[in-house]
């Protein structure tokens, strides 16, 4: 009824121009995509043609793959406003679980599917406290941090570490394309599968919106819970393939595996465009490239056998500077 | 308003006796002065930490995540102090100005660039855990000087990091709800805007409380040289997680603006307890992570659940 007595003058609604090249410009992905192209310059300044060698890209690519495949995925669930610390620990349980199926006797296919299996249990339990009973993310899934982690040093057993070398798998987890690790195209395709969902298909546009206004979404009639659910439990599946993945290349699951994981990853994220404060920023391409600079910068000083610890305290000094664009972008300025 | 959390206070007393109680039906040997001694040698040090924590948390600062880089800076000022052949109390005040320092910077880039605190600190605790491994790799209190005898010594049959532990947490559970400043951060963290109207600083409120929480981290790293032996920058890493949950049991709303510091007592003891009684059960000490987890995600589910039907 209301629609029909609203005045039948009212001005069209404004309609954003959509202008893909300038986006690229002034954009979110903008500022991370200069970022890539500085660390790029000061590899090939400060170490030659060499840093954009074959071999090198490849050993940078072989690390990322984790990475890539568990940040387009937590990226989901930074969108729709809620963030999952427990990623870290998550891909270290499936590490775990998934050596230990195949040391027993396992079929590889069988073992990562009921790996996946309970890696989406645990990201349902997630989702319960926080959707289902409205618990603070970042409290609940700290204990969903821990308590996996407790989880895995159990599976591990005293020894810590299981070793469970598959020959099948190792060959096909290191095979190479063109010179690069085929998994690492893979990754590279996966976080452009997951560009395309966030940008062009209903449920991407849903996540943001939810995670831009959770109230107006609700207005708009989309269902807020599902999505979140629906995110948390990505965030879950694409830990549990990271850590399936770890297994495979490494051909062992160790307490160290997936360690802190969830700080690396959330800091490229965050230099990437995304925020873990408010939902809705940010997209997974800009979120690769993040992790991208910080592999690169990593793999300038390893090349030039600086110090590791430089690393943390320049990903330290490109997050503040990052949270700060992003604020300046028109985040929430905290006071 | 002055009882609030006893509910909270109540559910943790009788949880936490619960877990003694059972313990104890168990194996009768977990009720000996030994099982005592454990429990609160575990709880000083992090019960201060929560006092620092519980600060931040409730007056809307959400969390300090560079508490572990801060624990470190002030434990090895200590060890170099105390190297040097200074008096006790000139060690203790040099960590206590160190963490101090520490916080300070933090409202710095917290206040100077509006950034929010949880994203300051775990940048910072990335580049302050960075650049202590460049100032040392292992340090260790001297042998045989006071902060190593005080790590040692007992008092009326605790340990002597304990009781100012409980002093701590006792004056600022009493001065929290008592003091203007108190009740200054109170007001903050529960709704900043209507706490800016009625004429408080939000600056000087964000200065003072991450200064004051640093130096309650900066005499935890008193305790922590004190009783470990040597310790590397990564070493504190491990309290941080039992700090926050620590928090968040006592009912201190990460939102801000409720809470009471007396039931970091029963929080930190119930947690504190959790390692010895597994120990007791025949458990490997790797399942106590399970159990701390769990408690801590059923406990903020909890909370969500009460906040929700308390504001329909």
């Amino acid at each position: 009824m209301t629609d029909a007595t609203a005045p039948r003058n009212a001005p069209a609604p404004y309609i954003v121009p959509h202008r893909p090249w300038r986006d690229l410009l002034t954009g979110p992905v903008a500022s991370i995509a200069f970022t890539v192209i500085v660390v790029v310059a000061v590899g090939l300044i400060w170490i030659g043609p060499r840093f954009l060698a074959f071999g090198n890209v490849g050993i940078m690519g072989a690390f990322l793959i984790v990475p890539l495949v568990v940040g387009a995925c937590a990226g989901f669930a930074l969108l729709s406003g809620v963030v999952d610390l427990s990623i870290g620990s998550m891909v270290g349980f499936s590490s775990a679980l998934f050596a230990l199926l195949l040391t027993l006797a396992w079929n590889p296919w069988a073992a990562a599917a009921v790996t996946l299996a309970a890696c989406l249990g645990f990201g349902a339990i997630n989702a319960i406290a926080i959707v289902g009973f409205g618990a603070e993310a970042i409290a609940a899934t700290l204990g969903m941090l821990v308590a996996l982690r407790g989880i895995t040093w159990v599976l591990l057993g005293p020894q810590g570490a299981i070793f469970s070398f598959h020959p099948g798998l190792s060959d096909l987890v290191n095979q190479t394309l063109f010179g690069l690790p085929l998994f690492f195209l893979v990754a590279i395709g996966f976080t452009v599968i997951a560009a395309i969902v966030v940008a062009r298909t209903r449920f991407g546009r849903h996540v943001q919106a939810v995670g831009g206004d959770d109230k107006a979404a609700a207005r708009a009639g989309i269902p807020v819970k599902r999505i979140r659910v629906a995110a948390l439990l990505l965030s879950a599946f694409g830990a549990g393939l990271g850590g399936i993945v770890f297994t495979a290349q490494l051909g062992s699951a160790a307490r160290a595996t997936g360690f802190g994981l969830e700080f690396q990853v959330y800091a490229a994220l965050m230099i990437g465009g995304y925020s873990i404060l408010r939902g809705g920023v940010g997209n997974p391409i800009g979120g690769a490239l993040g992790l991208l600079a910080v592999a690169g910068v990593s793999n300038i000083l390893d090349l030039k056998a600086v110090s590791p610890y430089y690393v943390n305290i320049i990903v330290g000094l490109l997050l503040l500077a990052a949270v700060l664009l992003d604020r300046m972008r028109g985040g929430d300025a905290y006071e | 308003m002055r009882l609030q959390g006893w509910g909270t206070g109540l559910t943790l007393l009788a949880v936490w006796l619960l877990l003694i109680a059972a313990t104890g039906l168990y194996r009768p040997d977990f009720l000996s002065h030994q099982t005592v001694l454990a429990v609160s040698f575990t709880m000083s040090i992090v019960g201060v930490m929560a006092i620092g924590q519980g600060l931040v948390a409730i007056s809307g600062g959400f969390l300090d995540l560079s508490q572990p880089a801060a624990l470190i800076a002030s434990s090895l000022v200590a060890v170099r102090l105390s190297e040097a052949g200074l008096p006790f109390a000139v060690v203790i005040l040099g960590a206590v100005l160190t963490g101090m320092a520490w916080g300070f910077a933090n409202a710095v880039i917290i206040v100077g660039a509006k950034l929010n605190p949880v994203i300051v600190t775990l940048a910072t605790n990335f580049i302050g855990l960075a650049a202590l491994y460049f100032a040392f790799q292992l340090a260790e209190v001297p042998l045989g000087s006071a902060i190593h005898q005080f790590g040692r010594a007992k008092l009326f049959g605790l340990p002597a990091i304990w009781w100012p532990m409980l002093a701590l947490v006792l004056v600022v559970g009493f001065l929290i709800p008592r003091t203007r400043y108190g009740r200054r951060a109170i007001a903050v963290g529960g709704n900043r805007m209507a706490a800016r109207a009625r004429g408080i600083s939000l600056k000087a409120t964000r200065f003072a409380i991450f200064t004051a929480a640093g130096g309650f981290v900066g005499f935890a790293g008193v305790l922590f040289c004190a009783t470990s032996g040597p310790f590397n920058p990564s070493s504190a890493n491990a309290l941080q997680l039992n700090v926050i949950a620590g928090v968040i049991l006592a009912g201190i709303s990460l939102s801000g603006g409720r809470g009471n510091f007396w039931l970091l007592l029963l929080s930190v003891g119930f947690l504190s307890t959790i390692p010895t009684a597994l120990v007791f059960f025949g458990l490997s000490s790797d399942t106590q992570s399970i159990f701390q987890g769990l408690i801590l995600i059923s406990a903020v589910a909890f909370d969500g659940y009460r906040a929700r039907r308390g504001t329909p």
